[in-house]
């Protein structure tokens, strides 16, 4: 049973050694959403998007991706989505082109790699040129476009980006945001990013949950969280939940 | 499928890593045979200078059978030395500013004693000992000295046989007693000259895998640290790429790697003992069959796929370089340990057993044995070894998948 949701968390526990990184974490994810996670530093974000990927197992509580219980059924889940962590690299002696190639590869076998790869360039927005350079060559944005356009491409049910713009200049992050946005309406899809970027997602996310010390404290649409907390902006309701220098 | 593009990214990653990978396939087949033949050309750059000094300056005769003097014996070692590249000067010539590597000198009375029957006859040697040209001139006069002293000795036993009436071989005087050496394989049959030289080189091969497991492992370090370290792991252990052709696809193009820069260490080892040889006229090279290449490809791919089979779940687990590092120089320790004691020991018959079974727990003492079986043609020690490595190997596979944590591998630290 799906319930029309692509991502269940309830009541999640995940802690390293003496730290408790998630505690009873609770939320859903509509399908063919843009949620966004937002939260101060060390708040749990990663390491909720690490569970939903199938990289990190949790303590205890219950996770459902597209229907799967994580992590048991990591395996049925993989070939769904897409995952794109923080500073994601690129495989430097390789060009653009074939780092597009090897996910196309992977998804989908020899035969479609091409096809795909195509998809990736042009969801990428580069020219044949650029994609035909060694990545060790690329801006830090030209990098990023090709590292998620390889997330974007495989046409995953659920895209996991973690901080998708975090250190790009204004034109990369705004690029990277139409991209997902598009992406979204032209797919269906569910995509899930985590963020410090209140103006990225008040532009792109449908959803918003922000988490601090590993419990999400307040949930909604960007509108509804603004009219809930009387902030102009989701920098005003940020600094009234989490507080100043929390 | 799966391995496909694992193998297609590891190959390219690598191979365009062109630089690295030159200067570490054909820097051992060029600097070995180098400092091969240089030890030798080095030897005949460096001037070796020996005094000769004859002080008895006399005549003398075993009977009428030998007529001897010392400056015929000075005459000798002079010419020696020459023709081994010596620059030999008289005493009537001397510097008295130069230094000798060596002086030799034939003290008085010396034909007195050489000729006497009673006496024996001295050759003073002088020897420069911060002299590296001194030991070789050593040799060159000890083997003049012998020639001579074995001339007088057959004349005085002939001389001798004269007077007594007895009819004498100097042979049988002076060496009555010879050695015949019949060389026989491990089942007992006598085998050739040319076998028992090629059981020589079959441990000169197996000690020159020595080299082969150092580059391997530092390319599956690098494989799965260094994928950590330039961020494109995590992203890659959430696709769908099964976690087999992940460790398979990483081990399989770092062996080739591994095997061409392995090939080339054992090369160039081979051409360090070979060229100098050759340049004596002996030829190494003729005495390598076929079969005996072939199995050592094989032993060195092996040993490659042994030292990344080893390395690979200690690498995953360590997460960082510095403790891969060490891991791999355990690994290196462990695979040298081997090949040295396959240069001197017989891994097969050590005793008591459980040494030898220890040494059969780790796969090169296996690379040894198809190698050193080879060259004696027992096929079936030779498949025996090649299956025990194979199976040590598969369960290094395997504990590596079962090793294989994807959280353990994202928050270990490098």
């Amino acid at each position: 049973m799906r319930d029309n949701l692509a991502v269940m968390m309830k009541d999640v526990v995940k802690r390293f050694k003496k730290v408790t990184a998630l505690n009873k974490l609770s939320f859903k994810v509509p399908e063919g959403s843009v949620y966004a996670l937002i939260g101060p530093n060390g708040a749990g974000k990663t390491t909720t998007l690490r569970i939903l990927s199938g990289l990190v197992k949790p303590d205890s509580g219950e996770v459902k991706v597209l229907g799967f219980r994580m992590p048991e059924e990591k395996e049925k889940v993989r070939g769904r989505i897409s995952y794109l962590p923080e500073d994601a690299g690129l495989y430097q002696r390789l060009t653009g082109w074939e780092n597009l190639l090897y996910y196309a590869m992977i998804y989908y076998g020899r035969d479609r790699a091409n096809e795909i790869a195509e998809q990736g360039a042009k969801i990428s927005g580069l020219s044949k040129k650029d994609l035909s350079r060694k990545a060790s060559e690329y801006s830090k944005g030209m990098a990023r476009r090709v590292a998620i356009a390889r997330a974007l491409m495989v046409g995953s049910e659920l895209v996991i980006l973690d901080e998708p713009t975090s250190g790009l200049d204004v034109f990369s992050s705004y690029r990277i945001r139409r991209m997902v946005r598009e992406y979204v309406n032209e797919t269906g899809s569910t995509v899930i990013l985590s963020s410090h970027n209140m103006l990225e997602v008040e532009a792109i996310c449908d959803y918003v949950a922000l988490i601090n010390k590993g419990v999400i404290v307040a949930e909604g649409s960007p509108e509804r969280l603004k009219e809930n907390y009387g902030g102009r902006n989701l920098e005003d309701v940020f600094i009234s939940i989490v507080g100043e220098g929390s | 499928m799966s391995l496909y593009p694992v193998l297609w990214k590891e190959l390219k990653d690598m191979l365009r890593d062109v630089r690295t990978l030159a200067a570490i396939a054909l820097m051992p087949l060029i600097m070995m045979p180098l400092l091969g033949i240089s030890s030798i050309y080095a030897q005949q750059l460096q001037p070796g200078v020996v005094v000769v000094v004859d002080d008895d300056k006399a005549c003398g005769s075993i009977g009428n059978i030998l007529n001897i003097s010392s400056s015929e014996l000075k005459t000798q070692i002079i010419d020696a030395l020459r023709n081994g590249g010596y620059l030999v000067i008289t005493h009537e010539e001397r510097n008295n500013k130069l230094v000798p590597d060596l002086k030799v000198v034939i003290p008085r009375s010396f034909i007195a004693n050489l000729t006497s029957f009673n006496r024996t006859a001295v050759v003073r040697i002088v020897k420069n000992v911060a002299s590296s040209k001194a030991d070789q001139a050593v040799n060159i006069v000890n083997s003049v000295l012998a020639q001579y002293s074995r001339k007088v000795s057959e004349a005085k036993v002939e001389y001798l046989g004269e007077l007594s009436s007895i009819k004498l071989r100097p042979d049988s005087v002076l060496n009555p007693i010879l050695t015949a050496t019949v060389f026989v394989g491990p089942q007992g049959g006598q085998v050739s000259y040319a076998e028992s030289i090629r059981i020589a080189i079959a441990r000169l091969l197996a000690f020159s895998l020595i080299f082969v497991t150092t580059p391997s492992t530092a390319y599956i370090t690098d494989s799965v640290i260094g994928e950590k370290e330039r961020k494109t792991f995590e992203s890659l252990l959430a696709t769908p790429v099964p976690r087999w052709a992940l460790i398979i696809g990483k081990i399989l193009s770092t062996s080739l790697v591994g095997l061409i820069t392995g090939l080339a260490d054992a090369a160039g080892l081979i051409l360090f003992f070979t060229l100098p040889s050759m340049t004596y006229g002996i030829n190494m090279f003729g005495y390598i069959t076929p079969s005996l290449i072939a199995t050592h490809a094989l032993a060195v791919y092996l040993s490659v796929l042994a030292s990344l089979a080893i390395i690979l779940p200690l690498v995953i687990r360590s997460g960082s370089y510095r403790v891969a590092q060490t891991f791999s120089l355990i690994v290196i320790g462990l695979a040298s340990l081997v090949f040295f004691m396959a240069l001197y020991v017989d891994l097969d018959k050590i005793t008591p057993a459980i040494v030898r079974y220890i040494l059969y727990a780790i796969p090169y003492t296996h690379a040894v044995g198809m190698i050193e079986h080879i060259v004696t043609n027992e096929f079936s020690l030779v498949t025996t070894h090649l299956i025990a490595m194979l199976v040590i190997i598969g369960v290094l596979l395997w504990l590596s998948l079962k090793l294989f944590n994807e959280e353990k591998i994202i928050y270990s630290k490098t």
